[in-house]
């Protein structure tokens, strides 16, 4: 057997360096490792995510600033946001929390898929029609303190109570002393939902899908109206807009074969009973549960 | 054993204490992917506060922006929204912006913990 030569250079240089190298590695890696102290949003845990866009989407149902909302998301660098908004929204849901709570990022979700902030989904007072006739100053300065973040953010949907404000630097006349409306009525929110259409949809890629559409009354999309499907051994609830991707008023529901569901539309009350699904075959010859597009909206 | 070559082997061994600092420290430095909200930069920070002020503004809330604040970290939220209108106003932010952290303040300055049965 050779005896070790302590004379080599591995004794002398190699093992030393490597020793050495080992101990660096483990004292920058483990006893003293890089902290971060300036992190940024993208780093964050995925709990803490979720809860950053929970306020990002609150802060937006205040401001209604799509722009700057879209800009925060941004910055958990997320490769869809939108999705990511939808699904969370859908697991608040899932885990029982209130579509009052899951609401805010699903209009969020919505308003970024449809690229404008659409109208507050509470009830906004109406301003006075009948605002003093005199006084233009106030009228004045506050235009000129808003005109500047006008221009910053011309995406912005103004505050209604502006253009009312503006109203008295138009010379006030006699004829025009009986104010009238000059906003465009929109359906309430009450207003019940009607079947319009079922369509069979033979699809054996999705069997059994139970699809939902719903309208309102201008055949817009209806984002956040309630379903409720119930059968005999259950209940389901969901509402439209949780797949921006597939529209806002979209909602579905799997359906099993040979079984009977009702349909409830929350909103206005509307009732669809006994709904099965249909039958369809391939062009095999097999028969497969078939689909269903419901189409439903306001008058 | 020579001296010359314990002297070799001392400069081996801090030219590998080096180079493994260099690695451990620059080259491939361990790299947080998890991280908690109390360590984000503090325009980070102030925007997300400035984010709970807004909503706050819609809600008023305190309960809930108390919560949301709590994420920062173990610090009172007074005293969070407090840094965040400093920063505020050193960095020009708008009126209205400074304006809801100041609500802020005032609503965690005079907020009080509900307490648990």
């Amino acid at each position: 057997m050779r005896r070790l030569n302590l004379n080599t250079p591995f004794l002398h240089l190699i093992l030393p360096l490597l020793t050495g190298l080992g101990l660096g590695l483990v004292y920058s890696w483990f006893i003293s490792p890089v902290t971060y102290v300036d992190a940024n949003p993208a780093l964050l845990r995925a709990d803490f995510k979720d809860q950053y866009r929970i306020v990002i989407a609150a802060a937006y149902a205040s401001t209604r600033d799509l722009a700057r909302a879209r800009a925060r998301l941004d910055l958990l660098g997320e490769t869809d946001p939108i999705a990511q908004l939808s699904a969370q929204a859908q697991r608040m849901l899932a885990a029982g929390e209130s579509f009052e709570q899951a609401r805010p990022l699903a209009q969020l979700a919505t308003d970024l898929s449809q690229g404008f902030a659409s109208a507050p989904s509470t009830d906004t007072p109406l301003p006075a029609f009948n605002t003093p006739e005199t006084n233009p100053t106030p009228t004045i300065t506050e235009t000129s303190e808003i005109e500047p973040e006008s221009l910053e953010e011309p995406t912005s949907t103004p505050p209604p109570t502006l253009s009312f404000d503006q109203t008295p630097l138009v010379p006030v006349t006699a004829e025009t002393s009986a104010p009238r409306p000059t906003f465009t009525p929109t359906p309430g929110p009450g207003a019940p939902f009607a079947l319009v259409g079922q369509e069979t949809v033979c699809d054996p890629a999705q069997p059994g899908l139970m699809q939902f559409m719903l309208l309102d009354s201008r055949h817009r999309q209806a984002a956040g109206v309630e379903i409720i499907v119930t059968w005999n051994q259950g209940e389901d609830r969901f509402f439209t807009g949780f797949k921006p991707e597939l529209g806002d008023g979209y909602a579905d529901f799997i359906m099993q074969a040979n079984t009977v569901y009702n349909i409830r539309i929350v909103t206005g009350g509307s009732y669809v009973p006994n709904v099965t699904a249909p039958s369809c075959v391939d062009p095999n010859g097999l028969s497969y549960i078939g689909g269903l597009l419901l189409t439903f909206q306001q008058p | 054993m020579p001296s010359s070559n314990l002297i070799k082997i001392a400069i081996a061994l801090i030219v590998g204490i080096v180079l493994g600092l260099m690695y451990g420290w620059v080259i491939d430095p361990i790299e947080y992917t998890d991280i908690t909200p109390n360590i984000l930069r503090e325009d980070y920070r102030t925007d997300y506060v400035l984010m709970v002020a807004e909503s706050y503004q819609h809600d008023f809330d305190s309960e809930a922006a108390a919560r949301r604040l709590a994420i920062l970290g173990s610090e009172s939220p007074a005293t969070i929204t407090a840094s965040a209108l400093e920063y505020a106003n050193r960095n020009d932010f708008t009126r209205d912006e400074i304006q809801a952290l100041q609500n802020l303040l005032t609503a965690m300055q005079t907020y009080q913990p509900m307490n648990n049965p």
